[in-house]
């Protein structure tokens, strides 16, 4: 087992493209560290770079103690699972999962043992005689993951394993991954543009923008203290809201204006970003979890003052909850990164419908009887509420 | 369906009687009063492949008739010879070199055909999967010189091998391997842009992978590229080596002497000089000449087989 550190890795294409700027993180030996960003966003330019399928423009990679800045794939002790899978259609399961081990000149029983140990440990068993075109696409990601297994490497490297398996498959072979992984303790990158994979597997994220790291941490601390608003924007689903406020009241007693209602900041709050202070009168990004608002007429307890007006739109009820989208009159956050995340959900392809209205999204607890078209109070936890500045899109703290 | 005769179906397609609803069996009618739909459907396709049939048999029927008739004349040939004899046979294999002339053929083509497939296999392999300077211009130059005829170059290649005999002469005129060489240079042009083509369509992840897996560049050629392209290697090989085999331009100016001589020129030879006296004589050669191309072709035609690839990538 090893660590890997990128320590200031930049890559630059010939053509000119900045893919990966001034990239440094550490990932620790046996952690499953997963990379995440929207297409383009040059994470899989950074594992390419450690699995060395890529070179490295300036920058020091190290796998453990050593510098692999110029070895090769082959000399630095690393397995790759592909997106695409990559199996040696020719050869059968137990021969793709032999081969790395075989080009090695290692002992048959050797050989023999390993590819035992990982077809049991990924219910392979029957199917080494199989060619890869008789396997279902499940399967075939198991063989991909065998043939990384055997190899007992340093390191794996995981590049959007489960984005071409179906929904169901998909959440099932995450945990398969989560478990072999934890079994063999193996230090891990994982690629992917989905940040419910990010979230539900990695030990720590790393969100990518742009070639830049934007935060790193474990995936509850940047779901609860997201750096910027692209993070607060990525990580989550349904994503945060967002909206612009004005900062208000004196000190001691703050509030905060969003479209026509005032809302009373909780002194936790303050105490706990007490840059916010600074910034009374200011206009503010504000951004708030869909869990943090609830149906203010079925809200028991005092009543609160930090209640928003809104017009139901949409409502999907799930059983634990019901998502409720509304209309409200905050005024709409338009920027680069929401335009970037409007376009990774698709969003910007549907189209302006309700085009300018900001829409929030609240989940409710199933006890709500709201319907589309109601006009309902919304209570916000206000000591949930994240702020952004408009200028630098980084979170205010302290 | 509804118009044809269950008596004929059989004959047809597979389609049994009970297979019809109830109502289009009471409504069948006779072939001779649906003659136009039938032919419609099923008629012309026969009619195409009677004339293919007709068109690809033909000239073998005729040359295998011509190599039994005794009398050995071009006018005496019909389809179906009167009286059969091996006189032809006997004539080629006494009177002339011809088994030296077929080995000849065969070496040469095999040789030539052989080694080509593999140069042009690694140029293939080095153009689909690296990106090097003047890649493009290399491709587009092979394209290009590949339009030129052949015998264009016909007297330049002589004066070199003029020189090259007086240094060489194992490599010069009258030996194969000049031919081998001469053809090597030709057969690279156009089976170069088929292989290429062929290895853009196995995906590059696999050469990564296996390169993660630690096989070299080598390993990568030989153990995964190669196996997966084989349908293309087995038609540009057959292609050459069919090529190599009717060449006359290049061999009737490099191979002069008798024994020297491929098939295709000694057989030329017959029935060149004198009026079509020989022609028996050459139809027997030439039939016995088409024997090792069709052994060729049944035994690589296992290799020409599609989806080698499927299951490699999530297609």
């Amino acid at each position: 087992m090893a660590s890997v550190t990128f320590d200031r890795i930049n890559k630059m294409y010939d053509n000119g493209f900045h893919a990966v700027r001034d990239l440094s993180l550490n990932v620790a030996d046996g952690e499953f560290l997963v990379l995440v960003g929207p297409s383009g966003c040059g994470k899989t330019t950074a594992l390419r770079m450690v699995a060395g399928l890529e070179d490295i423009s300036t920058g020091t990679m190290k796998i453990g103690d050593r510098v692999v800045n110029t070895l090769g794939p082959k000399d630095r002790d690393i397995a790759m699972v592909f997106q695409s899978y990559a199996l040696y259609p020719h050869m059968t399961v137990g021969d793709n999962i032999s081969y790395g081990l075989r080009i090695r000149k290692m002992d048959k029983s050797e050989i023999a043992r390993r590819v035992k140990k990982a077809a049991d440990m990924l219910e392979l068993t029957p199917l080494l005689d199989r060619k890869p075109k008789q396997l279902s696409g499940g399967q075939r990601q198991r063989v991909a993951m065998g043939r990384a297994i055997v190899r007992e490497p340093q390191v794996f490297l995981m590049d959007e394993p489960l984005s071409n398996l179906d929904a169901k498959l998909r959440v099932q072979m995450r945990a398969e991954i989560s478990q072999v992984q934890q079994d063999l303790n193996v230090t891990t990158l994982y690629v992917t543009h989905d940040q419910i994979e990010a979230m539900t597997m990695g030990d720590r994220v790393a969100v990518l923008k742009a070639g830049v790291l934007q935060q790193l941490g474990a995936p509850q601390f940047l779901y609860d203290n997201p750096d910027n608003i692209f993070v607060a924007g990525f990580i989550g689903s349904p994503p945060m809201n967002m909206g612009l406020g004005t900062l208000g009241g004196t000190a001691e007693a703050m509030t905060l204006q969003l479209g026509s209602s005032t809302l009373p900041l909780a002194p936790e709050l303050i105490a706990e970003k007490p840059a916010l202070r600074t910034r009374i009168g200011s206009e503010v990004v504000v951004g708030l979890r869909s869990e943090d608002m609830e149906d203010a007429s079925i809200r028991r307890g005092s009543d609160s003052a930090a209640v928003l007006d809104a017009e139901v739109v949409l409502t999907e009820a799930l059983g634990s909850e019901i998502v409720v989208h509304f209309e409200t009159d905050i005024r709409k956050l338009v920027n680069e990164d929401t335009k970037l995340l409007a376009e990774e959900s698709g969003e910007a392809e549907l189209g302006p419908v309700g085009h300018g209205v900001t829409k929030w999204v609240a989940s409710f607890a199933p006890r709500s009887r709201v319907k589309p078209r109601d006009h309902v109070k919304v209570v916000v936890d206000t000591e949930r509420l994240h702020f952004f500045d408009l200028d630098t899109t980084k979170a205010v703290y302290r | 369906m509804t118009q044809m005769d269950p008596v004929d179906n059989a004959l047809l397609f597979d389609l049994a009687k009970d297979e019809l609803p109830e109502e289009d069996q009471a409504a069948v009618v006779r072939l001779g009063s649906s003659k136009g739909s039938w032919f419609k459907q099923v008629g012309w396709r026969h009619l195409v492949g009677i004339v293919a049939l007709f068109f690809a048999i033909f000239p073998i029927l005729f040359l295998v008739s011509a190599a039994f008739n005794p009398l050995g004349t071009l006018s005496s040939s019909t389809l179906i010879p009167n009286g059969a004899s091996f006189d032809n046979f006997r004539k080629l294999f006494n009177n002339t070199d011809f088994w030296k002339w077929l080995l000849n053929s065969i070496l040469i083509a095999f040789v030539s055909s052989f080694l080509s497939i593999f140069i042009s296999a690694l140029a293939s392999f080095a153009l689909s999967r690296f990106r090097f300077k003047g890649r493009r211009a290399g491709l587009l130059a092979i394209l290009l010189i590949q339009m030129f005829p052949q015998f264009l170059a016909v007297v330049a290649i002589y004066l070199m091998f003029t020189a090259i005999s007086r240094l060489y002469p194992s490599l010069g005129f009258n030996t194969p391997w000049a031919l081998v060489i001469l053809y090597l240079g030709g057969a690279m042009g156009g089976s170069v842009w088929l292989i290429k083509g062929f290895f853009d369509t196995v995906p590059k992840d696999l050469d990564e992978s296996a390169k993660v897996d630690g096989a070299t560049h080598v390993q990568i050629y030989f153990g995964i590229i190669l196996p997966l392209v084989t349908p293309i290697l087995a038609v540009t090989g057959l292609l050459a080596f069919i090529g190599a085999m009717n060449e006359i331009v290049f061999a009737s100016v490099f191979l002069t002497d008798s024994s020297s001589k491929t098939a295709a020129i000694g057989l030329y030879g017959l029935v060149s000089g004198e009026r079509n006296n020989n022609f028996g004589v050459f139809a027997a050669g030439s039939l016995i000449t088409a024997i090792p191309i069709v052994l060729l072709f049944q035994y690589l035609q296992r290799y020409i087989v599609g989806g080698l690839t499927a299951g490699a990538v999530k297609g």
